[in-house]
């Protein structure tokens, strides 16, 4: 696309959209995504939506002991997962992210086992709950401390530059994240060296309680970019196809060195920001409820259904399938035990050290 | 064999790994064209390009924050900080990102990188331009510290920090930057993390120290023994890991130990070095082990002289020891 000319127009008056609330086309090119692509955007979408769901009963079960619910932000997640190549491109993602490491292909199995510090963890039970990585897929492994995973994604994109890979980094926060400082260093020095990554602002307008127009006087995140010399793209993160091509361009962009993009997807958070949270505190039911009605599932079994290529028997043989994926996923992840004791000091640096051995001699 | 300052040593060494290991990369404020402003990159810009030799904007959060993540990719990122007073807007990154990668993600991700940063007063910088803040690094699990006071120390240090496969702190003494002037062997000798060198033997009192202290502590042993007393000195040169071995066989021979560190006093290196000593030697002491440190108090402008531990305090100090 970019080899062409760019489809889409940075700084758009409207965030962009693709297909209406009911599933109806309207994009003002010729829809060119095959029939198997399109049903996998919306497996992945809804796989997320029935993780998530699980992951907050696991919870409330008393299983887990955290979670961070991403129903509500599928769109730009499963957008992004579906337009990089796995395994080659880069990705940076930050604690709302399930839908979009699942998507990306990282097993259920081993999320779930992040989130209760079994075996099955790749990380070995280092971190608290919703906190997902993975080497193979080259995800980078989520850390709480907002936005400082951002400069590391760009340190990433300058490696790859430097050494001509042709791969690309997208990262992904919170407009929350946009308020720290290093957000805007990371941005910044992407900008100044026109790194292959794109920056993707998940913005659900609250971090944890705090509203947009207390964040920032800025009309919208998308256009932060016009500071950092780079396009800004606000899309509509209910609309999933939106996303996808929105999402498609940037990374094309950056792959071919035009250089980097920030691309803000305005979605909604439907749950609290975690169990801990009361969010009747901070925002009326009603507008809960008129985001639900914009919801990106239904809107996309919209759209295959008016193409013809989706049914209800196909949607009920999907939600068993995936159902029955991810309570086995579940299973395995509980099964494979806690993890022992004897991990405590291993990886604090490449060889345990002598003071550490002694440490760990002392307890016992 | 050549005479080298420590600034000079260091401009060298970096040169012969990026020329050994392409991985290698220098970034900082000012580390292209200008060669640092200490010229600690001088000629690199010039012999490796824009690419290798990054001028970065003026932000140590996305220099360190960077440098993680060109380390997770697989390149080898010496990073500059241009005075270690200016670490702080990177700190975040070093204690959540780079320490902790190994560790939070189970192995899978580790930040082989280093993090030079001239440290130390006595260079009429005050506050922002003469602070010692290792133990901060020390404190933070992950991180190793180095803090070499000679050229040739420096040389093997930097060589093997670059080549480890965790984060390293490089902390440079910037007032004998140009002081100390030695033959610095040619050859590809490392020095390894966590080995101390004894700088001078005695058998009266041990002296323990690094860094830009270095120079007044082998001033004070000469004064000592012109006064009959034999110090032996130890210079740690590492501080995570850091030499127990070293340090609790001599003291424990001798039974005195003074331990200088010009940062502030509290929970600073030293109190841990003292601690081990108290907890594992106590019964072969002459004496407390006594510190003789900066002051808890920001560095002062006007009073390098009494801020920064000097002859006439560490000979007091091992007074008092050989008095108790």
């Amino acid at each position: 696309m970019i080899k062409g000319s760019p489809r889409f127009q940075p700084f758009s008056e409207k965030p962009i959209s693709l297909i209406s609330d009911s599933g109806e086309w309207t994009g003002d090119f010729e829809l060119t995504l095959d029939e198997g692509e399109l049903k996998r955007i919306y497996r992945d979408l809804v796989a997320s939506r029935i993780f998530d769901e699980r992951l907050v009963r696991l919870q409330r079960q008393g299983r887990i002991s955290f979670v961070a619910p991403s129903s509500g932000h599928e769109g730009p997640q499963v957008a992004v997962a579906r337009v990089v190549r796995p395994r080659q491109d880069w990705l940076y993602p930050y604690y709302r992210d399930t839908a979009l490491v699942l998507a990306l292909g990282v097993p259920a199995v081993e999320i779930v086992g992040q989130m209760m510090a079994t075996r099955a963890d790749p990380s070995r039970g280092r971190q608290m709950p919703a906190h997902p990585g993975s080497k193979e897929l080259n995800v980078f492994t989520v850390a709480s401390p907002i936005a400082s995973h951002i400069a590391p994604a760009v340190g990433t994109a300058l490696s790859m530059k430097l050494r001509g890979t042709g791969e690309v980094v997208v990262t992904t926060f919170g407009e929350g994240a946009t308020s720290e400082g290093d957000f805007h260093a990371a941005i910044n020095f992407a900008g100044a060296q026109g790194a292959p990554i794109v920056f993707v602002c998940q913005n659900n307008r609250y971090a944890i309680s705090v509203g947009y127009n207390k964040q920032t006087a800025a009309e919208n995140v998308a256009a932060k970019a016009h500071a950092y010399g780079m396009p800004g793209y606000q899309v509509d993160g209910m609309d999933p196809l939106a996303c996808y091509f929105v999402i498609r361009e940037a990374v094309e962009r950056a792959r071919e060195g035009v250089g980097p993009s920030l691309v803000e997807a305005v979605v909604y958070r439907y749950g609290p920001h975690s169990p801990a949270d009361d969010d009747s505190r901070y925002r009326p039911p009603e507008e809960v409820e008129a985001w639900r009605k914009r919801d990106p599932l239904p809107r996309m079994r919209s759209f295959l259904e008016r193409r013809g290529i989706w049914d209800e028997e196909q949607e009920a043989a999907l939600r068993q399938e995936i159902d029955a994926e991810q309570r086995q996923a579940v299973k395995q992840a509980e099964a494979s035990g806690k993890v022992p004791r004897e991990w405590m000091f291993e990886d604090v640096f490449a060889e345990v050290p002598d003071h550490l051995l002694d440490q760990q001699d002392s307890l016992g | 064999m050549s005479m080298q300052t420590i600034v000079q040593t260091i401009a060298r060494t970096l040169d012969q790994e990026m020329r050994r290991d392409e991985r290698v990369v220098v970034l900082g404020e000012d580390v292209g064209k200008r060669g640092g402003v200490f010229l600690a990159t001088e000629n690199l810009f010039d012999k490796y390009g824009p690419d290798r030799v990054v001028d970065t904007p003026l932000s140590e959060a996305a220099i360190i924050g960077a440098a993680v993540g060109m380390a997770v990719h697989g390149l080898r990122p010496v990073a500059e900080i241009q005075f270690a007073d200016y670490v702080y807007p990177g700190f975040d990154q070093l204690v959540s990102q780079a320490a902790k990668l190994r560790y939070r993600s189970g192995g899978q991700f580790c930040a082989p990188m280093v993090v030079r940063m001239p440290a130390g007063g006595g260079v009429g910088g005050g506050h922002h331009h003469s602070q010692n803040p290792e133990t901060h690094f020390v404190h933070t699990a992950g991180l190793k510290v180095v803090y070499p006071s000679t050229p040739t120390d420096t040389q093997g240090l930097l060589r093997t920090a670059i080549r480890d496969e965790d984060p390293v702190i490089f902390m440079e003494p910037k007032r004998l930057y140009r002081a100390v002037k030695e033959e610095v062997p040619d050859g590809d000798a490392a020095i390894a993390l966590g080995e101390a060198r004894v700088r001078r033997e005695g058998d009266d009192v041990v002296l323990v120290s690094y860094g830009g202290s270095m120079g007044e502590v082998l001033k004070t042993a000469e004064e000592l023994e012109r006064q009959g007393v034999s110090a032996e000195v130890i210079d740690l040169r590492s501080l995570m890991p850091w030499d127990r071995d070293t340090v609790l066989d001599a003291v424990a021979r001798v039974g005195r130990a003074v331990l200088v560190s010009e940062a502030p006093r509290s929970v600073g290196f030293m109190s841990e070095v003292a601690a081990t000593i108290s907890e594992e030697i106590l019964d072969s002491l002459l004496a407390p082990p006594l510190r003789v440190t900066g002051f808890d108090i920001p560095y002062p402008f006007a009073y390098d002289r009494e801020y920064l531990p000097g002859p006439n305090r560490i000979l007091a100090a091992v007074q008092k020891a050989l008095d108790y």
